[in-house]
């Protein structure tokens, strides 16, 4: 008898490649997030986190490899599939000019909500984010840990089935980093794909099914989120990486 | 094109560009500031200020109605060109300085639909610019008594609508500077150039065959710019807006 077919991944790169010079860049590097999956993304500053994360979205165009979102390569995604992609990588979607609320809104009308549904997705995202005492103040206006939940529902407010946050803790604070979390558990037991960034290892523990570590463009090994001394077995992964390079350079 | 898509980007850059500083200031700028020069330029003419009447050049020999249109297109040549294309500068550049061009990827709306809402967006609000200075000009015409509104003054005022238009068409290289430099200044850098080529040009002899002077020497003196060398103006869009697009397309964060 057959098996059933397997669902395809919500995210799945091959073999991506993008070099600015002769180390910098991403090399190679394989990734693959399932459904209901939290998949972390760990490394130095530098590592080639957020290239990654632009190449899986379309920002950066691989030198070689390919992205596909549900099965399907990003470079022929249609609207459709856009719709099911939520992200944030280096600023908010936030315009100084305009207040939280207006923001949000106009997320929502880029993020492919019907216009007659945009209220209601504004709405169950400000209290999910606990952002109602913000909503009639302009972005510009907001502490730099507001305007971080402001991106993260900009980003999140369309219900995405694949998610994509570099670093998405940055300046929130501790409430803000639960109130995240759960919003992530809960995307995912509700089948979402999620990458996730982060130089905060307890953090990645929390919620990761995975966590891969990169250095220098390249992955180099994978982290038990559930492991006793995770930060220990970082180090010495990137370190055997360091002098591995450092070994087969020329003297 | 997604029709749906092109709707929402619409709508998300009209509710950006009402809620902008940079937008409402040109717009005063812009209007206030074109009525007021023009207007004041004329009246001290009027009352034989000789300063005033050595700076104005052909026009010192024009009175009344004549003599402000002709100031007025004058101005509007340098400075319509000048605030449109500060303003189209901002509108694509402030998506790299503000940080939101990530956002704008992997979206359902694509970056293209994104760019020609914006000139669109540009355009509209443009011809609103045209339109309120007409009717600004207007009243400072009757308010310094310049004679009844004839059938040849409602002629200069049409013309002085379309330069105003044209000067913002005549700025969309800006759009494609910013876009390609990555921020503000590279478009006003363009403008500036716009500006300073138009009148170095027309100096030279070139006169109505170069599309970035034709429509400010037509609104001088009609009858000396023909149909086809007004038309070469949509040589500018034609070259630039799919430009703009294809560069929008094509956008890479890579540095």
């Amino acid at each position: 008898m057959a098996e059933p077919a397997l669902p395809a991944p919500r995210l799945a790169a091959r073999g991506l490649s993008r070099t600015f010079s002769a180390e910098a860049g991403v090399h190679d590097v394989d990734l693959e997030i399932g459904p209901g999956e939290i998949h972390a993304l760990v490394g130095l500053n530098g590592a080639g986190k957020t290239t990654l994360m632009r190449l899986v979205l379309g920002m950066l165009r691989p030198h070689s490899g390919d992205t596909r979102l549900d099965g399907r390569d990003i470079r022929a995604a249609d609207a459709q599939t856009w719709t099911r992609v939520g992200h944030l990588v280096d600023h908010p979607l936030a315009y100084g000019e305009l207040d939280a609320r207006t923001n949000l809104a106009l997320a929502a009308r880029l993020h492919g909500v019907p216009r007659s549904r945009v209220n209601d997705a504004v709405e169950r995202i400000v209290a999910d984010l606990d952002l109602s005492r913000y909503v009639t103040i302009r972005a510009r206006n907001l502490s730099q840990g507001n305007r971080q939940r402001l991106g993260l529902a900009a980003a999140l407010l369309h219900h995405p089935t694949v998610i994509v946050l570099d670093e998405p803790t940055n300046a929130l604070d501790p409430a803000g980093v639960i109130l995240l979390r759960e919003i992530l558990l809960g995307r995912a037991r509700a089948g979402a794909g999620i990458l996730v960034s982060s130089h905060h290892l307890d953090e990645v523990a929390r919620v990761a099914d995975r966590i891969t570590v990169v250095n220098h463009g390249r992955t180099i090994g994978a982290l038990d989120p559930g492991g006793i001394d995770i930060e220990r077995a970082f180090f010495r992964l990137v370190h055997a990486d360091e002098a591995n390079q450092a070994g087969g350079r020329p003297g | 094109m997604n029709r749906a898509a092109f709707t929402a980007a619409i709508a998300v850059e009209s509710r950006k560009t009402l809620a902008s500083r940079v937008v409402i200031t040109s717009t005063v700028l812009l209007v206030a500031g074109i009525a007021v020069l023009a207007g004041s330029l004329t009246w001290a003419a009027s009352t034989g200020n000789e300063q005033v009447l050595a700076q104005m050049g052909p026009m010192a020999d024009r009175t009344g109605w004549d003599r402000l249109m002709g100031v007025v297109a004058q101005v509007t040549a340098a400075a319509a060109v000048l605030g449109f294309g500060v303003t189209v500068s901002w509108m694509f550049g402030r998506e790299f300085t503000d940080g939101t061009i990530t956002g704008l990827f992997a979206l359902p709306v694509s970056r293209p639909d994104i760019a020609l809402a914006k000139l669109v967006i540009y355009l509209a609000w443009a011809l609103v610019v045209a339109t309120v200075l007409v009717l600004l000009l207007g009243l400072v015409g009757l308010a310094i008594d310049l004679g009844p509104v004839t059938g040849d003054v409602l002629a200069a005022l049409a013309r002085q609508h379309a330069l105003t238009g044209l000067s913002a068409v005549i700025a969309i290289p800006a759009a494609l500077a910013a876009t390609l430099g990555r921020g503000l200044l590279p478009g006003i850098a363009t403008t500036i150039g716009i500006v300073v080529t138009a009148q170095v040009v027309v100096v030279a002899g070139s006169g109505a065959w170069f599309p970035l002077a034709a429509p400010a020497l037509w609104a001088l003196e009609p009858a000396r710019v023909t149909s086809t060398q007004l038309a070469l103006v949509t040589v500018v869009p034609v070259i630039f807006v799919p430009a703009i697009l294809a560069t929008w397309r094509r956008l890479q964060l890579d540095r």
